[in-house]
C-alpha cells in the first residue's frame, strides 16, 4: 500500500525537496504551505505521516500539531517536526505539541525515508 | 543534475520573493510598525533563505543567515529591543543576504569577510543579550556554527546529522557482546504516535533480539486507560558490532517518554540500572523468553488476566501540559464500557502492545467518513506555478488567433454579410471570445511592479551613503501590473533613472538648505495605469536640468547644430540623444544624461517611450509609458505607397484628408500644417520610407499623432485602410533595429506591415533637421 505523506512548509525549495525525495522512494506526497492548509488537508484524507516545519505563517507548526491531536482522531497519526538542530525549545516545543519525531534541516533523503519508516507501520 | 538545479532555480525564484518581502516589511518598520507580525515575517523569511541555503551548501550565506536570524529571534521574544540602531542594521543586513544570494546564484564568491562587521555585531547584541541575562557570565553554551549539510539526491548517505547532532557525545561501545535494554515507557508515548512495535520492529533489523514483557503494572480492568502504556520490556540483542548510539537513535523520537537503560551483556548487571519502578514491579509472569510474536500473542490475554498494582503516579513523566490526548478524563463514559467498546475497535488493526488506539485513519468509523464528504473545501486562493515558456505558447496562439479572427473579418466583404447573417453574428462573438481569451492570457503574464520597485530603497540608501546626500524614496502604486516581460526589462532603466536622479538631480544637504529645501532630498517612484499604457514615474525635488550646459553639450558634440534653438522641451529630451551622454564629463557638471541613451533604446526595445521634465531649482520628472502587454497592439493600418504600415491607435489623436497644399514649409527646410491654429509637424511617410508614390501628389491623408509631452506630429500617408488588433513581432529579434520603426506584424491578409515609431519618428526627425 502506498504510504500517503502530507508536507507542511512555506519555503517552496523545501517543500519542492520533500516531493522529489518521497515520491522516488514511492510515496504519495501531498503539500501545504502552513499549518491551516494542512489542517484542512487532514479533514480532507486520511494520511499515513505528516512532515511539518515550524516557522509558517498563518499557522505555525506547533500550533497545527496541537490542532491535530486535539481532533482525537489522529492520535496514532505520526507527525514529524523538520527542524534546525539550533531549535532544540521549538523541538521540545514541538514534542509537547504531540510531535512525534523529528527531522534535521538539511535534510538526507535516505535518513529522512528511514525516520518515516521508523515511525509509520 | 538537472533535478538539483530545478530545485535551485525554485529557491532563488523564492529569495527574490522572500527578500521583496524583507524590503516591505523593514520600510513599515522603519515607518514605526514594530509589531510582531511583521517580525515573525521577517524571521521566517530569512529562516527559509538560511534553510534552503544549507540544503544547498551555501555556507556564507548560511553563516551570515544563521547570525542574523539568532539576532531576529532574540528581537521577537522582545529580548533585544528593536531600536533605530538595530533597524537600520537589518536593513543593511537585507542588503548582505542579497548579495549573498546574487552571489550564491552567480557562482562568484564573495570576499571571505563579506558582511563579518554586520555578523559581528549581531553576535555581540545576542550575546550581549544572554550575558545580562546570565548576570555578564560568560557564555559557553552559545554556539552560532551551523554546518550545512549538502543534499544528496542520488540518495547516497553521506549527511549523518540525525545521529551526530544528538549523539555526539554518546560513547560507543566495545565492538562485541550482547545488548541489554530495558525500555519502560511513560504514558505520554501514544500521545505522541510513537509505538513501541516500531521500535521493536527496528531493534530486530539491526540484529537477533529477544524481548520480555514486564506486565506488573497492568491495572485492573475497571481502571484500565487504553491511551496508557502499562508495558515495560526488557530486550536482549545479538549484535556485537552494533553501537550505543545506534540503538540510542532508535530511541531517539522516544527520548523522555521513556526510560531507557542500555547496557552490554557482562559488563555492567542490569539489576544496577534498576529504577524504583522497575524494582516494585512484581516477578517477570514469563519465565521463558517469548520473542516479539509470541509476545504479541500474549498480551491480551496479559491484559485481561493481570491486575497488577496500579502505577504510582509520580513514577510517570508530567504530562506536558499541552498534550492534548492520553488523559482518562476525555472519556465520558464509565471505563469498563468505554474499555469494551474500544476494544472492539482495536482488535482488528492493533496486534502490537495493550490498548493501543492505532486505528488507520481510512477504518475509523463515522466520524471519518462525515468529514470525507465535506472534505474537498477549498484550501484559499489556489494557485499553481507554471513555466513561462508553456505561457508563452498559449500568448502565441492566442495572438495567431486574433489574426486568424481578424482576417476572417476582413474577408467578410458586404454581399457575404448580407447573405449569410448568422456567419456574421457567429463571427462577431468570436471576436469577443478571442478578446476576452486574449486579456485572460494576459492577465496570467501580469505581475506587480513591486517585484522591481522593492530593489529600489536599496539602491537609493547606497547611493546616498555614496554621494554624501540625505536621500528618501517614495513609492506609489507598486501593486500596479504590468505584463512580465516588460518588468523584466524595466529593472535596469529604472536603475538609471534613480541613479541620475540621486547623483545628479538631488542637491547636497547644504545647498539644498541655501535653497530653502528640506535638507533630505525625495525621489518619488510610481506607477500606474493609463489606457492601455502604464505610466511610471521617476521625479525627484532636486535642482533640475542645467539647460544651458546641456545645450552647450549638445552644440560642442554636434548633437544640435549651431542655428537651431531647440525649445526648453526639446533640451530636456537631449540627455537621450545617442552619444551625448557618452563621455564621463556629463557626470561632472549638473547635467544629467549618463547611460540616459541606454534606458531610451532599453525603453524602446519594449514598446515604451520616456519623457522628461524639468523645472530650474524645483525638479525634474522622468516619465516612463510602458505598454501593457507586448504582444498585442490596438492599431491603425494605413497605406503608404503599396504598402501597408500600422500606427499604434494609442498615439493617435485624430485623422484627417487634406491636400498638400496645406503644408507650409518652415526656413529650416521642413514642413508644418497648421490644425485649429496650431502648428504641427509634418512627417511624409513616404519620402521618409523611400517609397514610390502610389497616388498622384493630389489630397492625402494626415494621421495626427500625440507624442511625449503632448508634442503633436502629423504623419502623412496614402490611404487609411481601419483599425484592428495585431500581434507585435520583433523586427530586432528576426532582422535588425531599424529607425523609426517599433516592429513588425502579420496581416489578415498574409502580408507583412511595419509598425511605425512615431515618437522615434519624431525624435530622428528633429536630428536630420538639426544637423
Amino acid at each position: 500500500m502506498t504510504l500517503r505523506v502530507l508536507t507542511v512548509d512555506d519555503s517552496r525549495t523545501i517543500l519542492a525537496m520533500l516531493h522529489h525525495t518521497l515520491s522516488n522512494a514511492g510515496f504519495e506526497v501531498l503539500q501545504a504551505e502552513d499549518g491551516k492548509q494542512g489542517l484542512d488537508m487532514l479533514k480532507a484524507q486520511p494520511v499515513d505521516v505528516v512532515i511539518t516545519d515550524i516557522n509558517m505563517p498563518v499557522m505555525d507548526g506547533i500550533e497545527f500539531i496541537k490542532n491535530v491531536r486535539a481532533t482525537g482522531q489522529h492520535n496514532s497519526l505520526p507527525i514529524l517536526i523538520l527542524t534546525t538542530e539550533t531549535s532544540q525549545d521549538k523541538r521540545d516545543q514541538g514534542k509537547a505539541a504531540g510531535g512525534t519525531g523529528w527531522i534535521v534541516k538539511p535534510f538526507d533523503p535516505e535518513k529522512l525515508i528511514s525516520v518515516i519508516h521508523r515511525v509509520v507501520h | 543534475m538537472s533535478d538539483l538545479d530545478d530545485f535551485k532555480a525554485t529557491y532563488f525564484d523564492e529569495c527574490s520573493e522572500l527578500l521583496t518581502e524583507l524590503e516591505e516589511q523593514f520600510a513599515a518598520i522603519e515607518a514605526g510598525e514594530r509589531d510582531s507580525d511583521r517580525l515573525n515575517a521577517v524571521f521566517r523569511a530569512i529562516h527559509s533563505i538560511k534553510g534552503g541555503a544549507g540544503a544547498f551548501g551555501f555556507s556564507a550565506l548560511v553563516g551570515f543567515a544563521h547570525a542574523y536570524e539568532t539576532l531576529l529571534d532574540y528581537v521577537r521574544d522582545g529580548r533585544v529591543e528593536l531600536t533605530d540602531e538595530v533597524v537600520s542594521l537589518c536593513i543593511r543586513a537585507n542588503d548582505i543576504v542579497a548579495d549573498h544570494v546574487n552571489a550564491a546564484q552567480s557562482g562568484e564568491a564573495l570576499a571571505s569577510d563579506y558582511g563579518i562587521e554586520e555578523k559581528t555585531r549581531f553576535d555581540a547584541l545576542a550575546r550581549g543579550e544572554i550575558e545580562d541575562e546570565l548576570g555578564g557570565g560568560i557564555v559557553e553554551e552559545f554556539d552560532i556554527d551551523f554546518t550545512p549539510v549538502m543534499v544528496d539526491l542520488d540518495g547516497a548517505a553521506s549527511g549523518e546529522a540525525l545521529v551526530d547532532d544528538v549523539f555526539e557525545a554518546a560513547p560507543m561501545a566495545p565492538a562485541e557482546g550482547q545488548w541489554e535494554i530495558r525500555f519502560t515507557p511513560h504514558r505520554a508515548l501514544y500521545a505522541r504516535a510513537n509505538d513501541p512495535l516500531l521500535l521493536f520492529r527496528e531493534l530486530a533489523a539491526l540484529g537477533e533480539m529477544r524481548v520480555v514483557p514486564r506486565l506488573g503494572q497492568v491495572p485492573p480492568l475497571a481502571d484500565f486507560d487504553p491511551f496508557a502504556v502499562y508495558c515495560s520490556w526488557e530486550i536482549t540483542l545479538s549484535a556485537p558490532e552494533l553501537s550505543e548510539a545506534a540503538i540510542r537513535e532508535v530511541f531517539e523520537f522516544v527520548d523522555g517518554d521513556c526510560d531507557i537503560l542500555i547496557a552490554q551483556a557482562g559488563s555492567t548487571p542490569l539489576a544496577a540500572f534498576d529504577k524504583p519502578e522497575m524494582a516494585a514491579e512484581a516477578d517477570p509472569p514469563e519465565t521463558d523468553e517469548p520473542d516479539l510474536s509470541s509476545l504479541l500473542a500474549l498480551t491480551e490475554d496479559e491484559m485481561a488476566e493481570t491486575a497488577g498494582p496500579l502505577a504510582s503516579v509520580e513514577s510517570f513523566a508530567p504530562e506536558p501540559p499541552a498534550a492534548p490526548v492520553g488523559e482518562q478524563d476525555s472519556f465520558e463514559e464509565p471505563p469498563g464500557l468505554s474499555f469494551a467498546a474500544l476494544a472492539e475497535e482495536i482488535r482488528p488493526s492493533a496486534p502490537p502492545p495493550p490498548a493501543k488506539p492505532s486505528v488507520p485513519p481510512a477504518a475509523r468509523g463515522l466520524p471519518a467518513a462525515t468529514e470525507a464528504e465535506d472534505g474537498h473545501r477549498s484550501v484559499g486562493v489556489q494557485s499553481i506555478r507554471v513555466d513561462l515558456d508553456k505561457v508563452d505558447r498559449v500568448v502565441n496562439m492566442v495572438g495567431e488567433l486574433v489574426i486568424t479572427q481578424s482576417m476572417l473579418t476582413q474577408q467578410m466583404d458586404e454581399t457575404l454579410r448580407a447573405r449569410y447573417t448568422e456567419l456574421v453574428r457567429g463571427l462577431e462573438v468570436l471576436a469577443q471570445t478571442t478578446r476576452g481569451l486574449q486579456d485572460s492570457v494576459m492577465a496570467i503574464r501580469a505581475q506587480p511592479v513591486k517585484s522591481v520597485f522593492s530593489r529600489m530603497p536599496r539602491l537609493v540608501r547606497e547611493l546616498a551613503a555614496k554621494t554624501g546626500k540625505k536621500i528618501k524614496l517614495e513609492t506609489i502604486g507598486e501593486n500596479t501590473e504590468i505584463d512580465k516581460t516588460v518588468i523584466e526589462q524595466l529593472s535596469d532603466p529604472l536603475t538609471h533613472m534613480i541613479r541620475n536622479s540621486a547623483d545628479h538631480g538631488i542637491e547636497g544637504p547644504q545647498s539644498r538648505r541655501g535653497a530653502g529645501k528640506p535638507e533630505t532630498g525625495t525621489i518619488r517612484l510610481s506607477a500606474e495605469q493609463a489606457g492601455g499604457n502604464i505610466l511610471i514615474i521617476v521625479e525627484d525635488d532636486g535642482g533640475g536640468i542645467d539647460r544651458e550646459r546641456v545645450l552647450k553639450l549638445a552644440r560642442d558634440k554636434g548633437i544640435v547644430a549651431p542655428d537651431i534653438t531647440p525649445t526648453d522641451e526639446q533640451i530636456d529630451q537631449l540627455i537621450f540623444a545617442p552619444g551625448f551622454s557618452t563621455a564621463d564629463a556629463v557626470s561632472d557638471i549638473s547635467g544629467r544624461g549618463v547611460g540616459m541613451d541606454v534606458v531610451l533604446s532599453n525603453i524602446k526595445k519594449i514598446g515604451g517611450s520616456v519623457h522628461v521634465r524639468s523645472w530650474t531649482g524645483k525638479g525634474t520628472r522622468m516619465t516612463l509609458r510602458l505598454p501593457l502587454t507586448l504582444a498585442v497592439l490596438d492599431v491603425m493600418l494605413v497605406k503608404v505607397g503599396d504598402s501597408p504600415y500600422v500606427v499604434p491607435l494609442s498615439s493617435i489623436v485624430e485623422t484627417m484628408q487634406c491636400s498638400r497644399a496645406n503644408f507650409e514649409r518652415v526656413p529650416s527646410g521642413g514642413r508644418v500644417l497648421q490644425v485649429r491654429g496650431e502648428y504641427v509637424q509634418v512627417i511624409d511617410l513616404g519620402q521618409r520610407f523611400e517609397m514610390a508614390m502610389a497616388n498622384a501628389p493630389g489630397d492625402q491623408f494626415v494621421v495626427l499623432c500625440e507624442t511625449e509631452g503632448s508634442q503633436k506630429v502629423a504623419l502623412v500617408v496614402d490611404d487609411i485602410i481601419g483599425q484592428q488588433q495585431v500581434v507585435i513581432k520583433s523586427l530586432e529579434e528576426n532582422f535588425e533595429r531599424v529607425e523609426g520603426i517599433a516592429g513588425g506584424t502579420i496581416l489578415g491578409d498574409g502580408n507583412v506591415a511595419l509598425i511605425v515609431d512615431v515618437q522615434g519618428l519624431r525624435t530622428t526627425h528633429i536630428h536630420q533637421n538639426a544637423a
